[in-house]
């Protein structure tokens, strides 16, 4: 009844098309010659492997927030989830050293169990939102709270310390590295690149997308639509232990403040990167980006002492703002 | 009977270059139940925009007791006392019923709502409609079909001349429907002219004084109920030629295999113990009216909607389908009617939305993107997608090549059996006219095709045999000459066939074996 | 639907308990309102009070001690009203989140006819509090730099790490800049690191980018300066430096005992201020005890020969 007055597709892919796509990369070259611009120090191998290795874990984990939110969901719970398996994995390893002796069997049971720990958190979430049929954003805020809750239990409200054998053993796998390259750097590498295949090449990336763009759609494709989710949250837990993994050894200590705020970095890093917070358009190279991003503008603030640090802030906010302006604005002058 | 309430005098509508209706004459009287009836697509709905303020008409005139007026919206209408209740309703669903009641004429005592007043009208007009509803319940918390008695319920606490109802008894069930019926007498009987719209011909012939008859966006006749039999209302409503639009029909042989036989499926809230048998090479025609549960019987026999009841049988053996891909492995793939909110992703490319449905076949582990890239080179050939690049969001293409590739992204699959849900709709003619040829000659080629549709000609240009739904049951399966637009009009409103509206589903198992 | 339901249970068992307890009891209350155990000095301000309520529960027969935390400012105010209506609380001991936000909430409390005792961050309006508890903030920046400029011989280049921006930390920055005056220790850069251990770690890596010479780290604060010599060990850069924090963390004060070069020295803000507060508070109310206005606990100076005296192994802090 209606007329099909719809015009042919007529509107060729605009130039800004490319920008929006290269935007991340852009923001974060600009950003690198204003490091380089504060403090020529900026470039040198020793503060780009900090850099790089600060970087490690919220870019692993954003890694995981990506897939979370490319299939339209978000997941609050990564920080405290993050302090949370840091302090039973320090609880488990300081007890069995007792009885195993401070030994690699040890780190092993440790990084087991933090691993275990991951799955079954990114488990308990990701049927809360299918079966339970909750908003992600309800369900992880309420295990967000739990998280953090149950570790400062554990830890007494103080901080918990890992026993001194062994943190000596397990200290380099975040000091340490091969042909200079720190072992958090190749975790955050091999994670990025698996992800990458992972969202571009499988199924299942695809279907994240499809279920992000509407649901419906993906329901009438045949598509199994909570397993999808349920899996995303899975890959999103499991992401978040490995970066417990490489984090404990740093400090070998958590407590009621580890892992404050990631989950709002996490998220900053895979917007900055290009993916749509409602989901459907993900980008795993984008995330990497704007993770880095991040780490960077931190470490360029304290590279200088020409901003006053009341105004940390400020400058944070304004870049941020600026690199995801420079992706979208093209998108909005259509 | 003197003056008329409410007319309507050469009203012409065009929307683009399209004119819809061609100078049509309608009148309401004082204390008047006047039927507006017509097929899908006949003009009824832009007929009572235009008489209710929702649309202007393009030219001619619409008068409110001889003056012409030109109503810049529901709201001058409404003040007219000119009220339409829709068939998609208009109630903030998180509001209370009393709330939706009065919402936008909110009684006041000083500055303050004047919560009570507007409880207790609310509650006196409720129950002269009967309903039982609470008038602080919430919108969203009632049944649909108390929903329309809200919809009246507002439309009554207005001082209301005229009453437009589109398909008012469609949700309701047949003792609602009886007392919106006394309520409709007794609106009458107070001088309210009333409209009234129904695809149910025994209503309109129960409960209306005239009636009017629009085909193709022409007035066809006006005449008073009393003289007209139901069945010369639906000649009146049919009386078209089927064009050459269809391909001559190749039916199956008499002795080809039954691939598909479903039983006894129920699908709560929308179908009750339906059956039917779909042979090899066949094209079966589901013909009913809007909400007759067609689309829900589809869907409930692919898994995507509950189904409480009822087996299916492929090929001689029992299938279980608790999930679309269950449907899709044994070779049965669903083209829904909704392309845009469950077809396509709009802001995708063509790449990913052809292959969505068949990803499993483009690699083990990853996804070949050269195979799917030919793929679509070979389905825009196939289908005929025009589309200067093929990078493009779909949202931007036309809604005839949206159609095309999502026939193509459906017939990815390879299936033996294909469901089609209203599968031409809002295409222009070229591209019905190949969708048509495409299903035709799937069928020819030994497929099976399931064709859902509203539009009479299509069933009818395209069907071997029809089944035809009415308030849930199947009221009966056509073949043969008895595939003619009157005879499924008589099925489809309750005229022939089954005629209560809720059967056991014993008698439903009749009806399969008339086929 | 079992979880719901057993949440709501819980909360309806909550809400009828609380006030019950609050009717049943002719003891005298202290009310204890302090912030959530949410970085690590705070947890030990936890520990320390709860040992404190234990021991004078024990004491006092008849005396009723309730702790409650808060997570900001907004919740403690809460938490007072809740105190005074619905625990009748004798008397208050608070630490509060913020000086001014928590100035008139305290005032109320204080015209309910409750006894007030403010420990740590003293209110704006310093005549509505009964008694004042205090590490002494200024002091221990003073003691600091007094110590640096001693163990540096007066000159030198440092670096510093701020906590959080508030009142505590501009008291000990200042106080800490103007004993250095006219020295010849320069700092070269100062960052916040939000009493944070891993935020320390951060700022520090990048001071070390930053400056090849640094001859020492004034951390503040013990948790920071646990991520400082974690940063200072990676970078090999052990033998340029000494760090000194602040708290008295057991960790710390062990490290200090056991004469680590790293750490000559640490500087008393111990979080058992509060279990002082409480005691004085206590003996006040339960025995009538004449009480001075103000304790202000000194910044004292920790070196490998008093360390031992300030160890608690088993606080978790």
């Amino acid at each position: 009844m209606t007329p099909s007055v719809m015009p042919e597709a007529a509107r060729k892919p605009s130039s800004g098309f490319d920008l929006k796509l290269y935007g991340p990369f852009l923001a974060l070259a600009a950003l690198i010659v204003l490091g380089t611009i504060v403090n020529p120090v900026f470039l040198s191998p020793g503060n780009i492997g900090n850099v790089l290795t600060r970087t490690a874990f919220i870019g692993i984990i954003a890694v995981g927030a990506t897939f979370v939110i490319t299939a339209g969901g978000i997941d609050l719970s990564v920080g405290s989830l993050a302090a949370f398996a840091s302090g039973v994995m320090i609880v488990v390893m300081n007890a069995l050293v007792g009885s195993m002796g401070a030994g690699l069997p040890v780190i092993l049971v440790g990084v087991l169990v933090a691993l275990g720990l991951g799955l079954a958190a990114g488990l308990v979430n990701g049927l809360l939102v299918t079966k339970g049929r909750m908003e992600a954003f309800i369900v992880t805020l309420g295990t967000m709270g739990i998280f953090r809750s149950l570790v400062t239990y554990i830890a007494d409200g103080g901080t918990l310390s890992l026993n001194s054998e062994i943190r000596t053993i397990y200290r380099p796998v975040y000091y340490g590295g091969v042909f200079g390259i720190s072992y958090p750097i190749l975790a955050f590498a091999v994670v990025a690149l698996i992800g990458a295949l992972i969202m571009y090449r499988t199924r299942f990336g695809r279907y994240c997308a499809a279920i992000g763009s509407s649901e419906d759609v993906a329901r009438y494709s045949a598509i199994n639509v909570d397993r999808v989710k349920l899996l995303a949250f899975v890959l999103q837990g499991v992401c978040v232990a490995i970066a417990v993994v490489i984090y404990v050894p740093r400090l070998g200590s958590a407590s009621a403040t580890t892992g404050l705020l990631w989950e709002l970095e996490a998220i900053a890093a895979v917007i900055i990167g290009g993916t749509m917070l409602k989901g459907g358009y993900g980008r795993i190279w984008g995330t990497v980006v704007g993770a880095v991003m991040l780490t960077l503008i931190d470490n360029i603030l304290n590279l200088t002492g020409a901003v006053s640090v009341y105004l940390n802030g400020t400058i944070q906010g304004v870049i941020i703002i600026v690199a995801v302006l420079l992706q979208r604005g093209t998108v909005a002058r259509r | 009977m003197a003056e008329p309430l409410l007319a309507a005098f050469g009203v012409t509508k065009s929307f683009g270059p399209v004119e819809v209706l061609h100078g049509v004459d309608f009148t309401v009287l004082r204390g008047e139940v006047h039927a507006l009836v017509g097929e899908n697509g006949a003009g009824k709905s832009t007929l009572m925009k235009i008489l209710s303020g929702f649309h202007r008409p393009t030219s001619g005139a619409v008068r409110v007791d001889g003056r012409s007026v030109s109503f810049s919206g529901i709201g001058a209408a409404e003040a007219a006392g000119v009220v339409l209740i829709h068939q998609e309703f208009n109630l903030a669903e998180h509001l209370t019923v009393e709330e939706n009641i009065f919402l936008g004429r909110e009684l006041r005592r000083g500055p303050f709502l004047d919560k009570r007043a507007m409880r207790e009208r609310s509650r006196a007009v409720l129950a002269e409609l009967e309903c039982s509803v609470d008038p602080r319940t919430r919108v969203r918390d009632l049944a649909v079909s108390e929903r329309q008695m809200v919809e009246i319920a507002k439309a009554m606490s207005r001082e209301v001349r005229v009453l437009i109802m589109d398909e008012p008894t469609a949700v309701l069930t047949g003792t609602e429907s009886a007392v919106l019926f006394s309520l409709i007498r007794r609106l009458r009987d107070q001088g309210v002219g009333i409209v009234y719209t129904s695809h149910k011909l025994d209503e309109v012939r129960a409960i209306t004084d005239r009636v009017t008859v629009l085909r193709d966006g022409h007035h066809i006749a006006t005449r008073p109920t009393a003289e007209l039999t139901e069945d010369d209302i639906a000649q009146l409503m049919v009386g078209r030629a089927i064009s050459d639009l269809f391909p001559a029909k190749t039916p199956p042989a008499p002795d080809a295999p039954v691939v598909l036989e479903a039983r006894g499926i129920d699908v709560p809230g929308w179908v009750r113990g339906a059956g039917f048998d779909l042979r090899r090479g066949e094209i079966l025609g589901f013909a009913g009216l809007i909400g007759a549960g067609r689309t829900e019987l589809a869907e409930g026999l692919l898994g995507l909607r509950r189904r409480t009841a009822g087996t299916l049988t492929r090929n001689g053996e029992p299938l279980r389908v608790r999930r679309l891909e269950d449907a899709v492995a044994a070779g049965i793939a669903y083209l829904t009617e909704d392309r845009k909110g469950k077809g396509l992703l709009l802001a995708k490319g063509l790449q990913p939305n052809l292959t969505l449905l068949a990803l499993d076949r483009y690699g083990r582990v990853f996804v070949d993107e050269r195979r799917e890239a030919s793929a679509l080179e070979r389905a825009v050939r196939e289908f005929d997608i025009r589309v200067r690049t093929l990078d493009v969001p779909v949202g931007s293409l036309s809604g005839g090549n949206q159609q095309k590739l999502l026939l193509a992204k459906t017939m990815q699959v390879d299936p033996d059996i294909l469901i089609v849900d209203e599968p031409t709709r809002g295409i222009d003619i070229g591209t019905k006219q190949q969708i048509y040829q495409f299903l035709h000659d799937f069928a020819r080629r030994g497929g099976s095709v399931i064709l859902i549709s509203s539009e009479m000609p299509e069933i009818i240009g395209l069907s071997h045999r029809v089944m035809v739904m009415r308030s849930g049951v199947v009221t009966g399966i056509l073949e043969g000459d008895e595939v003619e637009e009157g005879e499924i009009v008589r099925y489809a409103t309750g005229l022939k066939g089954r005629t209560s509206s809720r059967p056991s589903q014993g008698d439903a198992h009749d009806a399969v074996g008339h086929a | 639907m079992t979880f719901r339901f057993g949440l709501a249970a819980a909360l309806a068992a909550g809400l009828m308990v609380a006030p019950v307890a609050g009717w049943a009891q002719q003891k005298i209350k202290m009310g204890v309102s302090i912030p959530a155990a949410t970085h690590g000095w705070a947890g030990g301000l936890n520990w320390h009070a709860q040992q404190a309520e234990k021991r004078l529960e024990k004491q006092y027969p008849n005396l009723d001690v309730v702790i409650v935390t808060a997570r900001d400012v907004g919740r403690q105010a809460n938490d007072l009203e809740d105190l005074v209506s619905v625990q009748r609380i004798d008397a208050l001991v608070i630490l509060p989140f913020e000086s001014a936000p928590m100035t008139d909430p305290v005032r109320a409390v204080k015209q309910a006819g409750k006894f007030v005792t403010v420990v740590d961050r003293g209110l704006t309006d310093p005549s509505i509090q009964d008694l004042y508890v205090a590490g002494n903030n200024p002091q221990m920046g003073e003691v600091s730099a007094r110590f640096m400029k001693e163990k540096m011989g007066g000159k030198g280049d440092i670096v510093v790490l701020r906590g959080i921006p508030t009142v505590i930390d501009n008291q000990r920055v200042d106080a800490f800049m103007k004993e250095i005056e006219g020295t010849q220790i320069k700092v070269l850069g100062m960052q916040y690191a939000n009493w944070n251990r891993d935020d320390g770690f951060k700022v520090m890596q990048d001071f070390l980018s930053r400056f090849p010479k640094i001859d020492a780290v004034w951390a503040q604060d013990d948790d920071i300066a646990l991520g400082v010599i974690e940063a200072v060990k990676q970078a090999g850069r052990e033998k340029e430096m000494f760090i000194l924090g602040g708290a008295g963390m057991k960790d710390m004060i062990k490290r200090v005992m056991d004469k680590d070069v790293l750490v000559p020295a640490d500087v008393l803000y111990p979080p058992a201020m509060i279990a002082e507060a409480m005691e004085i508070t206590a003996k006040h109310l339960v025995e009538k005890a004449p009480i001075q206005k103000e304790y202000i606990i000194e910044a004292t100076l920790v070196t490998p020969e008093n360390a031992a005296k300030y160890y608690y192994p088993d606080s978790p802090f």
